[in-house]
């Protein structure tokens, strides 16, 4: 977020460079670029900070966020947080971080909320980032710390309500204070040779093969884009997904025409099953990758 | 061809018939290669690519590696991530030479895919605490003055699938985060210069234009010192894995503050503490407490061959004498030492170094080994120039116990076996 900015400081910013580099030239010395509006800054400046800068006007409670966080985030990592498959848990854990396995999430480890806001809003959904509304990114905020047992559900979060939320593991972090071991660099009888014992090991590899020759694939491009903007949901099903091979959930939707399917696919569409966001949420892809991603997967049958 | 027959070995002109009447037959080609290995291709027989055109220029406007490396790729593990859009894949290191890591084979991680961007409608903003906000276009940033260093680039994650024990099972896998790239472009502190800092900012938020938005938060100290804004890798452009087309090098510290399709740089006066510096990329102790900020990659070293992937084999099977090399590397400054044990660190000798030593950056080491045939336990222990020493796995132990995920360094051992072959172990 935009710092208040000391008018004064061009010659005071010039001396201080001046101190601690070699070459220094004053401000503006090359003139290149342009100048950055204040509504430019606006539309990327995106970042929260622990002290609250950064959060924006709106709010959400955690009631509306449990309808967005099913809808949109359960699919991955789970009704209560638990995580699904290996995407990440987002709550439990509490009191494990002295455990043989700790179990590190948003109650358990972090250390500000002001990080969550700023994740889910930079980052999440995952196939879909920055796609959430602010009041949403705020009803979701306050719904994983509900899920963490750290607010009630009656819970609204607001730039105020962000004050009183404080994380439990807050205290428990240090600045680096590296190196903290000092070996000796030893070169004679540095250690009883009989002393020596294999603690764990694993077996020798068999040889390093040459790759196997590529495999002519016709449709190249429907792979290359099945395996960059299609796999994550359609290899295992994710969110509703139509499965990668499964013959006969693919043999029902075509009944509907392939043409419906390619519209479907480029456009994105809310089925029974799920939602299928437009290119899977590459944007970037031609409308003929696309196409040609889902004759890939219609020959996968 | 066929008229020039007579000039042929005879082994060659045989092999010829043997091809013909096997063409067609399954099985046939395997066969061939072998006859083709020990009859025709060694003196005094001289082999039909001496005798022969190959392909003319342009046959690849941009080359690419012989067919025969095939084998040398980037691998990943599958078990590591949920998906390959937030995942890491490896530097295969026992195959490389020197110090350089060919700019296909640098490892990869993103958190997001690798977004496709197009330079001319890349921007890159500066703003927050500075008196003159700016947006550099991609030719704006390359006529500042411009600069070019060796260095490596590290995941702190490194290694960390071995804190408990001895897992993966060649150093690809052990080490493989790990790569050193020529970086050309501009000093960080000349950009920071042209906009105006403010004397009261003391951190700079980095952030990528990748869907992960990557962001992490630099201080003002190292933004001066030697961070740069690179837009060019081993001569050419950044590959899209790296970064294409800008991203930021912080020599010497986690790869993941070298934050990729670098957007914005934001000045402000407090740190942020954003998912990728408060979630990860913090070392959590046996206490419970965490260390944050981890920034350096601490000195480090490990021997490349033999490995797992280069097992003591081939025509010097046994005994004899072998030349035993490896990469060490701090992100506190140059290698300043290098010693090699034969036997679980009982003894060691000092190893030569055989590239250039530049600061933070990859070094290449070598010793010479007379394998007497018997099964022995291969180390390195690395010294930089600030006097520390690469640590034991007892002693890394001892100060953070096995839950630090990060900043793995300790002293790593290969166990060559009496046949040749290389195991990854863990010992006393
Ligand atoms: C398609 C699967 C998927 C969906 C849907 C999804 N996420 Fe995520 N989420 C991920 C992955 C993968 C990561 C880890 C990404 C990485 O490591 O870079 C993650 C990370 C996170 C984290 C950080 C976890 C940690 O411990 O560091 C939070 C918080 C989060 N997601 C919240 C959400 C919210 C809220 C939603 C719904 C708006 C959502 N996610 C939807 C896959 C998903
Ligand atoms: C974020 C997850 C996700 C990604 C990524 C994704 N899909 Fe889908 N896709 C779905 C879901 C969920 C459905 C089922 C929707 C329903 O029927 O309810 C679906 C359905 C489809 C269908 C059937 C449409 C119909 O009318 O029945 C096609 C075709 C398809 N996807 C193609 C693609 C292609 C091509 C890509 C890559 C460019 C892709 N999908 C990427 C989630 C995804």
């Amino acid at each position: 977020m935009q710092m208040a900015v000391c008018p004064m400081f061009r010659l005071a910013s010039f001396l201080f460079l001046m101190s601690s580099l070699s070459v220094s030239a004053e401000p503006g010395y090359y003139g290149y670029g342009k100048p950055a509006s204040a509504e430019e800054v606006a539309g990327w400046d995106i970042d929260v900070r622990p002290d609250g800068l950064g959060l924006p006007d709106g709010s959400g409670s955690v009631e509306d966020g449990e309808w967005i966080y099913e809808e949109q985030c359960a699919e991955c990592h789970g009704s209560f947080g638990e995580g699904v498959g290996r995407y990440p848990a987002l709550a439990g854990g509490e009191g494990t971080l002295t455990d043989d396995r700790p179990h590190r999430t948003v109650g358990s480890y972090w250390p500000h909320a002001s990080t969550l806001w700023d994740y889910i809003h930079r980052a999440m959904p995952y196939t879909a980032p920055e796609s959430l509304e602010d009041d949403e990114v705020y009803a979701l905020t306050a719904y994983v710390l509900y899920l963490n047992d750290l607010v009630e559900d009656d819970f609204v979060l607001d730039r105020e309500s962000f004050k009183d939320v404080v994380l439990p593991n807050n205290r428990s972090f240090f600045r680096d204070d590296r190196p903290d071991t000092s070996n000796t660099r030893c070169m004679e009888n540095c250690k009883d040779p009989s002393s020596i014992v294999i603690t764990s090991m694993v077996a020798a590899p068999p040889p390093v093969q040459a790759a196997p020759e590529p495999v002519a694939v016709a449709n190249e491009t429907g792979l290359a884009t099945y395996r960059k903007a299609c796999a994550l949901c359609h290899d295992g099903g994710i969110g509703g997904a139509p499965t990668l091979g499964d013959a006969e959930a693919w043999a029902q939707r075509q009944k509907k025409g392939i043409s419906t399917l390619m519209a479907n696919a480029i456009n994105g569409f809310q089925g029974e099953d799920g939602v299928m966001p437009p290119k899977g949420g590459f944007l970037a892809l031609s409308n003929e990758e696309v196409e040609a991603a889902v004759n890939y997967m219609l020959e996968q049958n | 061809m066929d008229d020039k027959s007579k000039k042929l070995a005879p082994a060659e002109l045989n092999r010829r018939k043997f091809l013909m009447n096997s063409m067609g037959l399954v099985g046939g080609a395997a066969v061939a290669k072998t006859a083709m290995a020990e009859e025709a291709f060694l003196p005094p027989a001289v082999p039909s690519w001496t005798r022969s055109l190959g392909p003319g220029v342009l046959t690849n406007p941009y080359g690419q590696p012989s067919k025969f490396e095939a084998h040398v790729q980037r691998r990943n593990v599958e078990w590591l991530t949920a998906d390959k859009i937030a995942s890491i894949s490896f530097t295969p290191l026992a195959d490389l030479k020197g110090i350089i890591t060919p700019s296909g084979l640098v490892f990869e991680r993103y958190h997001a895919g690798i977004p496709e961007i197009d330079p001319s409608k890349h921007r890159l903003m500066i703003h927050g605490m500075v008196s003159n906000p700016i947006i550099l276009t991609m030719d704006d940033l390359m006529r500042f003055p411009s600069v070019s260093r060796i260095r490596f680039l590290e995941c702190p994650a490194n290694g960390g699938m071995e804190w408990r024990g001895a897992q993966m099972e060649g150093v690809q896998f052990t080490h493989g985060m790990l790569s050193c790239c020529e970086w050309t472009g501009v000093l960080l502190s000349t950009i920071l210069e042209e906009v105006g800092v403010d004397p009261r900012a003391s951190w700079i938020l980095a952030e990528g234009a990748d869907g992960s938005h990557m962001s992490r938060s630099i201080p003002m100290e190292k933004a001066l010192d030697d961070a740069m804004i690179v837009y060019a890798q081993n001569g050419e452009m950044l590959r899209p894995e790296q970064g294409y087309p800008v991203r930021l090098i912080n020599p010497g510290w986690e790869g993941n503050t070298c934050v990729k399709w670098l957007r914005r740089l934001e000045i402000g006066d407090k740190p942020w503490y954003h998912r990728e510096e408060t979630s990860k990329y913090t070392d959590l102790l046996a206490d419970g407490r965490a260390r944050e900020f981890t920034y350096e990659q601490e000195c480090n070293s490990v021997i490349t061959s033999p490995s797992p992937e280069k097992p003591l084999s081939g025509k010097g099977k046994g005994k004899g004498k072998y030349w035993v090399e490896g990469l060490a590397w701090s992100g506190r400054g140059r290698i300043k030492h290098v010693d090699i044990s034969f036997d679980g660190g009982v003894s060691w000798r000092e190893a030569k170094f055989t590239s250039v030593v530049e600061p933070k950056s990859l070094t290449r080491f070598g010793i010479e080994w007379d394998w007497d045939g018997s099964p022995a336990m291969l180390q390195s222990r690395s010294v930089d120039e600030t006097g520390y020493v690469q640590p034991t796995y007892a002693q890394l132990r001892a100060a953070r116990g096995t839950n630090s995920i990060y900043h793995k360094n300790a002293i790593h051992t290969w166990k060559v076996n009496a046949d040749g072959s290389v195991s990854n172990v863990q010992i006393s």
